[in-house]
């Protein structure tokens, strides 16, 4: 291991990571409440006029094709689903966490965003699966958010890829999580927790965040979704969809079978359909942020 | 001299000197590369599923996304480019994955079996492979020297 810093150093960062708009963090909160309605979320829309901008250049970007011109919200939100909103609100306000280059992963910018929106689609797709009741979208919130610790930890472990991977490799670190334990103090998953308190994310998120990779740890109340990010995720690394060095470098539990009903069958329909999935809404997302039409 | 990037189900071909034929991030997708050293062809296709029945019309929309299908396209389109497909060099990369006890998420090794069955069909088997464990993959190979050149996050690159 080619060094050991402080976890406290680490720690001190998450103070100076961006706070959530007031937009965002109404609608994690509302859309984490399974009695939310669609108008609730319009709402929030109409009161933050860059959401409300940045939502119609994406409904009406060229990847959805749609005919006329969408103007009202609540028709933008109804095409797009509820879940595609959060995530523009999200990426609004945290873009400088997601579109950082994560140098210590060996990742180039953008590379983080893309994996997050795979991991959204799979793990949305993934709870659909579930035989009882789940949030779906929460699931796609969860993927967008599960690694957002990487973007903070990043910068400490610039440098060190090549030696993390011997690590493992040679059974000393059993996983990339255990290796950035070693050498930080804190794993990414940690860290995320810790930006998630900040943000005061709502429970179910917290746990997603901070268990996506032991998701047999999180409370048993949301252990399903934590399980449906957990194979959302290896999904997309499945896909080529990693976020650099760390691509496969877990363990996957196994013990997602007591929680989700998977087939072959349907884990290849799943990998086509995210394959599908993603391409549009990369391309429907990148026209909004571009301002194009 | 130009570079052929091929994403997830595409397949392609060049016998141009100096272009690179390459393709990213091969996680339990296979590249099966095909090299003509007597015309300096190189092909690839990159298979993410091993079977196209699971969904004809993407099938027939992007045949390249599964092996029954994308192996027998770039054979074709090599045969048309001038290639003798009978005595083309085979390379295999991919077909990543993370270990599941319950056997459903190894797509990657699904990957590669269908991929060498189809390949054993046309009388044809690879000469090197770097194939399973769990490590992406992007894979550049030149028309120029025929080279497969590997290369992974964290990894210094390497050929086979």
């Amino acid at each position: 291991m080619p060094m050991t810093i402080d976890s406290s150093e680490v720690l001190k960062r998450i103070e100076d990571a961006p706070l959530l708009s007031s937009s965002a963090s109404r609608l994690l909160q509302i859309t984490a409440d399974p009695e939310h309605s669609l108008g609730e979320v319009a709402d929030i829309v109409k009161t933050d006029a860059a959401l409300t901008a940045r939502v119609l250049r994406v409904v009406n970007s060229a990847a959805f094709g749609l005919i006329s011109t969408i103007s009202s919200i609540d028709r933008a939100i109804s095409y797009l689903g509820e879940r595609l909103v959060v995530g523009i609100a999200i990426d609004i306000c945290a873009s400088q966490l997601f579109d950082k280059p994560l140098t210590g992963y060996e990742a180039q910018r953008g590379d983080l965003w893309r994996h997050d929106l795979r991991v959204a689609i799979a793990s949305r797709e993934i709870a659909r699966l579930a035989p009882q009741d789940m949030a779906v979208d929460l699931a796609f919130t969860g993927g967008i958010l599960h690694d957002i610790g990487k973007s903070i930890l990043s910068e400490f472990l610039t440098g060190t890829a090549q030696s993390v991977l011997e690590t493992i490799e040679k059974g000393e670190a059993q996983d990339y999580l255990e290796a950035e334990r070693a050498m930080l103090g804190i794993d990414h998953a940690m860290v995320g927790y810790e930006l998630a308190r900040k943000w005061q994310l709502p429970e179910p998120l917290q746990q997603v965040i901070r268990f996506h990779h032991k998701p047999s740890e999180a409370d048993e109340e949301h252990r399903s979704l934590v399980y449906a990010v957990h194979l959302g995720d290896i999904i997309a690394m499945m896909g080529g969809g990693g976020t650099g060095s760390d691509t496969l470098q877990y363990h996957m539990d196994s013990a997602y079978t007591d929680y989700l009903d998977i087939s072959v069958e349907q884990l290849t329909m799943t990998l086509l359909h995210v394959e599908e999935e993603f391409s549009k809404m990369e391309a429907s997302l990148l026209d909004g942020k571009d301002g194009g039409t | 001299m130009s570079n052929l990037i091929l994403g997830v189900g595409d397949f392609g071909a060049s016998n141009s000197p100096g272009d690179i034929v390459k393709t990213f991030a091969l996680g339990s997708c296979v590249a099966v590369i095909l090299l003509d050293p007597g015309t300096r062809s190189v092909g690839m296709v990159h298979v993410a599923l091993p079977d196209s029945s699971i969904n004809r019309d993407k099938a027939k929309e992007r045949p390249g996304y599964f092996a029954d299908t994308g192996i027998p396209m770039l054979l074709k389109q090599m045969s048309s480019m001038g290639c003798n497909v009978r005595k083309l060099t085979v390379k295999l990369a991919g077909g990543a994955q993370i270990m599941d006890p319950n056997n459903t998420f190894n797509i990657g090794k699904r990957n590669i079996l269908a991929v060498k069955k189809l390949l054993w069909q046309h009388g044809m088997g690879p000469v090197a492979e770097d194939i399973g464990a769990n490590y992406s993959r992007t894979v550049s190979v030149s028309t120029n020297t025929g080279e497969v050149v590997l290369s992974s996050p964290g990894r210094p690159p390497w050929k086979i």
